[in-house]
């Protein structure tokens, strides 16, 4: 059987504009477009200048020449981020290994937990269910400042955990924040009464979760993971201070901003951010409209 | 045959001698039985990682608060911290908070309204709203580290801006903005709105997205204009997700700054926000070294813990007084 699926048909009305309307929409478009342009004029000075020769580069920041397109392409600025670059004893390939694996560990318990927490919360009534929401929602309200020398010294002093990878599990086993503001807004939505149906046909709670309910999810855990992995892959400030022996490509990159442009090899630095944004844009260029379409999140109530 | 019989008999009686109440009763006991276990398995996790990484983590800085490095309790944090706030000289508190109220104001002054009116827009579908969309949501998704080496290469004196600005007779410190101590949170600044638009706008553009088209569409029949249209239908129906974004800000209204590690690793040139000072206070940026003085870290952020609780409950009745539109 062929499922149809209809596009509500939204009312023209609602994009007739009348003069003045139109005059706002072409000023906004102009002011949109300069912005758009902001964004990627710089990415494509990145990418022209990483294929620039290191010694002309020079020349043109001494003598303010602002842009300069390379007279012929430099890809050995390419070859030295990936043979020679590094950073605490880690090459490129090693903060990518690193990037992929602290991404996983970030990704996997952040959304998990948080659906956990969320699907728990949304849908079963127990006694304690007010304590933790209420907790919850108090954690992520509540501006606390000045906690880092408390967490320094439990990972460094208490848990041993520092700069050991077991670091990066066990912090990310977190069912707060955003990510479960939006796990319970989706399960809260969602209809009972399929579990109800499953719970008759002896399915159990663990079933019915992993099964019907995730499975359900699925666009809302998606957008979650994208935007999880894009931020955890981003990180640098938690490696830095953390996991100094595992250096990530932003960590990594961080390491190298404060060397490379020093000793006169720019061009080979900007090679180097540049390879640095491939994995994510090509993510993101992959799933952008569900990030677009399936992030939503519902109020702070309790 | 006859054994089979005699089973089924015996099974027989055995469930006539159980009251019918009392197997309903164990059944649903064993039913919740099975949903508290359930419920314990995935909530161990998630609730050991909280009262680690968050209870913990508070608890014990609220008593660092009052130890000296020795660990022996005493007051001496607070007087620390009072020289901090009132000294004239480095990179202190003092500088650090007045710099993170700066960011703060831009968060909620600048930011917060443009990402409003450019969610309005992309809603609205704008000419060339599905790209501009992709496009404004770039900086959520390029790594900090790009964002701010191509910034401050585009501001330097001899990048595109600075020569740009220079030809139109907009004196560009000899040093850069960035490294001229009375423009460089300015120019801070201005990355941080320039960057500052992307998650956000998603999240307010999705909830536009929800709002009933009928209530539009019979609002314009009647003549409403675009102004119109956004303040007193739009901002009310999507109010839930605004004011959550706006107890979040201010939430974060101790912790607000831009990406000062990327730009000052030292906070150097009056750059110096209070969540950097508290940073370089425990850790240090690498060959710059930490105080490792956690007593005075945790001081401070119990006396800026104490005077944002109040403000944040202060918020959050204000916006509760705000009736939300179900739809």
């Amino acid at each position: 059987m062929r499922i149809l699926h209809r596009k509500p048909v939204e009312a023209a009305i609602l994009y007739q504009r009348s003069k003045g309307e139109k005059v706002l929409y072409a000023i906004v478009f102009i002011i949109f477009l300069a912005y758009a342009v902001s964004l990627l004029f710089p990415l494509f000075w990145l990418l022209v200048n990483s294929l620039q020769d290191r010694t002309i580069y020079e020349l043109n920041q001494m003598y303010g020449e602002g842009f300069a397109f390379p007279t012929s392409l430099h890809w050995e600025n390419y070859s030295y981020a990936f043979t020679q670059l590094s950073y605490n004893g880690a090459n490129i390939f090693m903060m990518f290994f690193n990037s992929i694996w602290y991404t996983l560990a970030c990704v996997l318990g952040g959304v998990l937990m948080s659906a956990f927490t969320g699907y728990a919360l949304a849908k079963y009534r127990f006694k304690a269910r007010g304590l933790m929401y209420g907790a919850i929602i108090f954690t992520m309200t509540v501006p606390t400042v000045g906690t880092t020398g408390a967490m320094f010294n439990l990972v460094y002093n208490v848990l041993h955990l520092y700069d050991s990878p077991l670091y990066v599990i066990l912090k990310h086993l977190c069912g707060t924040g955003l990510n479960f503001l939006v796990m319970y807004g989706f399960f809260k939505n969602v209809s009972w009464s399929y579990a109800e149906a499953a719970f008759m046909d002896g399915a159990g709670h663990a079933r019915v979760f992993f099964s019907i309910m995730l499975p359900m999810a699925l666009p809302a855990t998606v957008t979650l993971c994208i935007l999880s992995g894009i931020s955890a892959w981003n990180e640098y400030m938690d490696v830095l201070m953390y996991l100094p022996s595992f250096p990530t490509i932003a960590s990594g990159m961080y390491g190298v901003s404060r060397t490379l442009p020093r000793e006169g090899n720019s061009p080979a630095y900007f090679a180097a951010l540049v390879i640095s944004m491939i994995p994510v844009l090509v993510v993101f260029s992959c799933f952008s409209n569900v990030i677009m379409k399936n992030f939503a999140v519902g109020g702070l109530k309790g | 045959m006859e054994a089979e019989t005699n089973e089924v008999l015996d099974d027989f009686a055995q469930e006539t001698k159980q009251p019918p109440a009392s197997k309903e009763k164990k059944k649903k006991s064993g039913m919740k039985r099975r949903e508290t276990i359930f419920l314990i398995c995935i909530l161990a996790l998630p609730v050991l990682n909280w009262l680690v990484f968050w209870l913990y983590v508070n608890l014990s800085s609220f008593v660092l608060a009052f130890q000296d490095n020795m660990g022996n309790w005493s007051l001496v944090n607070f007087t620390l911290f009072w020289h901090q706030l009132t000294s004239p000289y480095g990179e202190t508190i003092g500088m650090g908070i007045l710099n993170t109220l700066k960011y703060f104001s831009v968060n909620l002054l600048v930011i917060f309204p443009l990402t409003l009116l450019i969610s309005y827009f992309i809603y609205k579908k704008l000419a060339g709203y599905a790209a501009f969309r992709v496009i404004f949501f770039l900086p959520a998704i390029i790594s900090g580290i790009v964002l701010v080496s191509v910034y401050s290469n585009m501001i330097s004196p001899s990048g595109p801006i600075g020569s740009l600005l220079e030809k139109m007779g907009i004196t560009v410190p000899e040093e850069g903005f960035l490294n001229n101590p009375s423009t460089a949170t300015p120019a801070i600044l201005i990355y941080c709105v320039w960057t500052g638009f992307s998650t956000n706008m998603i999240i307010i553009g999705s909830a536009m997205s929800r709002i009933p088209v009928e209530v539009l569409e019979s609002a314009r029949l009647d003549g409403c204009t675009a102004f119109k249209e956004l303040v007193y239908l739009i901002l009310p129906l999507i109010w839930s997700s605004i004011s959550t974004w706006v107890i979040f800000l201010f939430t974060g209204i101790f912790n607000a700054g831009g990406p000062i590690l990327l730009f000052h690793p030292d906070g150097g040139f009056n750059t110096m926000t209070l969540s950097f000072w508290i940073y370089q206070q425990v850790y240090g940026g690498g060959t710059y070294g930490g105080t490792g003085n956690y007593g005075l870290v945790s001081c401070t952020g119990l006396i800026f813990t104490c005077i944002g609780v109040p403000l944040i409950l202060f918020i959050r009745w204000l916006i509760e007084k705000v009736p939300t539109v179900e739809y």
